[in-house]
């Protein structure tokens, strides 16, 4: 797979700006969860603009480096895989739509979302099935849904809002 | 609001685990990840708690600031103990209003709560002593032979090393634009999710706009100085496999290999 350099260093600083914005807390949640200032937004509006072969790929870098730079959850070698890897770089599936309307970019964010949390749900049900004993499926359905439903809700507010105004400006300057 | 963030994790040092080539560190993990399942009796932590503290004393890390990277996983610590402390059914040591401890109970909680401290700590271990540039390299290494079935481990690497060295940057810009905005009346700190939310636009078009154009520029240096993805492609530095580190990755792998068939 041929990238050319400038949709490579557009990826770099997408996942940049992706960790930034993850240290921008905008809400803190009563059970110890955060709603963050869109810190999916960069990976999703890249994956928008690039198609998700990239998105893909630039939501898997995210997810390695949230694991380099944050703190570790690692249960079991499958959650290490689907909690970081494979969920960020769901992310990218946003790109199976074209931007053309806000409808398109609101469903290709929700999209993205939904991928991510079908991951997160799939090593919820493991660490769950290993660690305790009950019904796996509504645990990992609970608390999944619980910081990723509000997580989306603000950034697909956000995408529907910032992704023309930006795109025409990018288009203007370069 | 951003002058006290520290990114990462990494300690500098110059121990003999911080000297451990990248690759060795991360296939060590990986084996002990995939080891410490293989554990049957909790008397058999005894050897994972010895390998563990032999590494986190040959690093010089200190005991306290590793137990600190623990605190993420607290919650689930909690109630994996709690749930097999009063759910697992055998002979019964305490019995308080209608929640029984049984003996099995204990040594199974101990038994899951050691599995995830262990887990933790040795993950943390890796990213205590290998700077996040090597850690980068040692993946575009690892995962080179797969470029053969398409992966592009050399454009990843290189997307991660740009991330790396722009989040400073992008942090400093984060911090002047939200300066900029609240001299001209914008309030970022006040509201309900919503208004938070939308208070959040100011800052977030003119950091994109500004990422885009320094992402321009950066892909026209690059272009300039011939850049043309992996091929041909040398380094300053090269990675180097030594003795210590075959030894290193051997002595792991043997221990995954010892806790499935023997611990």
């Amino acid at each position: 797979m041929k990238i050319n350099s400038k949709v490579l260093v557009e990826a770099g600083i997408m996942i940049a700006m992706a960790q930034v914005l993850s240290y921008v807390v905008i809400f803190q949640m009563p059970q110890g969860g955060s709603v963050t200032a869109g810190s999916m937004v960069p990976i999703i509006f890249f994956a928008l603009r690039r198609g998700w072969k990239q998105g893909i790929l630039a939501g898997s870098v995210y997810g390695v480096l949230q694991f380099i730079l944050g703190p570790k959850y690692s249960f079991h070698i499958i959650s290490l895989l689907f909690d970081y890897a494979v969920a960020f770089g769901a992310l990218g599936l946003a790109g199976l739509l074209k931007p053309t309307s806000k409808r398109n970019i609101a469903l290709g964010a929700i999209l993205a979302v939904l991928g991510r949390f079908a991951c997160h749900f799939v090593s919820g049900v493991v660490i769950w099935s290993v660690y305790a004993t009950g019904n796996p499926y509504w645990y990992s359905l609970g608390y999944n849904a619980s910081y990723l439903l509000p997580e989306m809700m603000v950034s697909v507010f956000l995408l529907v809002l910032i992704y023309d105004p930006i795109s025409r400006s990018i288009e203007r300057n370069g | 609001m951003f002058r006290d963030i520290t990114i990462g994790q990494y300690l500098p040092g110059e121990s003999f685990i911080h000297r451990l080539d990248p690759r060795t560190k991360i296939l060590s993990v990986l084996f002990f990840m995939v080891g410490i399942f293989g554990v049957k009796h909790l008397t058999s932590y005894v050897f994972v708690l010895a390998l563990t503290l032999f590494v986190i004393l040959s690093a010089r890390i200190s005991l306290s600031y590793l137990l600190k990277g623990l605190k993420p996983i607290f919650i689930i610590l909690v109630f994996t103990v709690g749930l097999h402390l009063f759910m697992t059914p055998g002979e019964e040591l305490v019995r308080f209003i209608g929640l029984t401890i049984t003996l099995e109970g204990v040594e199974k909680a101990a038994f899951m709560a050691l599995r995830l401290i262990f887990l933790v700590l040795f993950a943390s271990l890796l990213t205590l002593t290998t700077a996040p540039m090597s850690l980068t390299d040692g993946l575009e290494k690892l995962l080179t032979p797969f470029a053969k079935i398409g992966l592009p481990a050399h454009e990843l690497a290189m997307m991660m090393s740009i991330a790396l060295r722009f989040i400073p940057t992008l942090i400093d810009e984060t911090d002047k634009i939200m300066k900029a905005q609240k001299a001209r009346g914008a309030d970022f700190e006040s509201g309900n999710v919503w208004q938070r939310a939308k208070s959040m636009i100011p800052l977030l078009v003119p950091l994109f706009v500004s990422a885009f154009r320094r992402a321009d520029e950066l892909a026209m240096a690059m272009e300039a100085r011939c850049y043309r993805g992996s091929q041909g492609r040398t380094r300053m530095k090269q990675l180097q496999y030594r003795p210590t580190d075959v030894l290193v990755t051997g002595l792991m792998g043997t221990f995954m290999l010892l806790t499935f068939l023997y611990l």
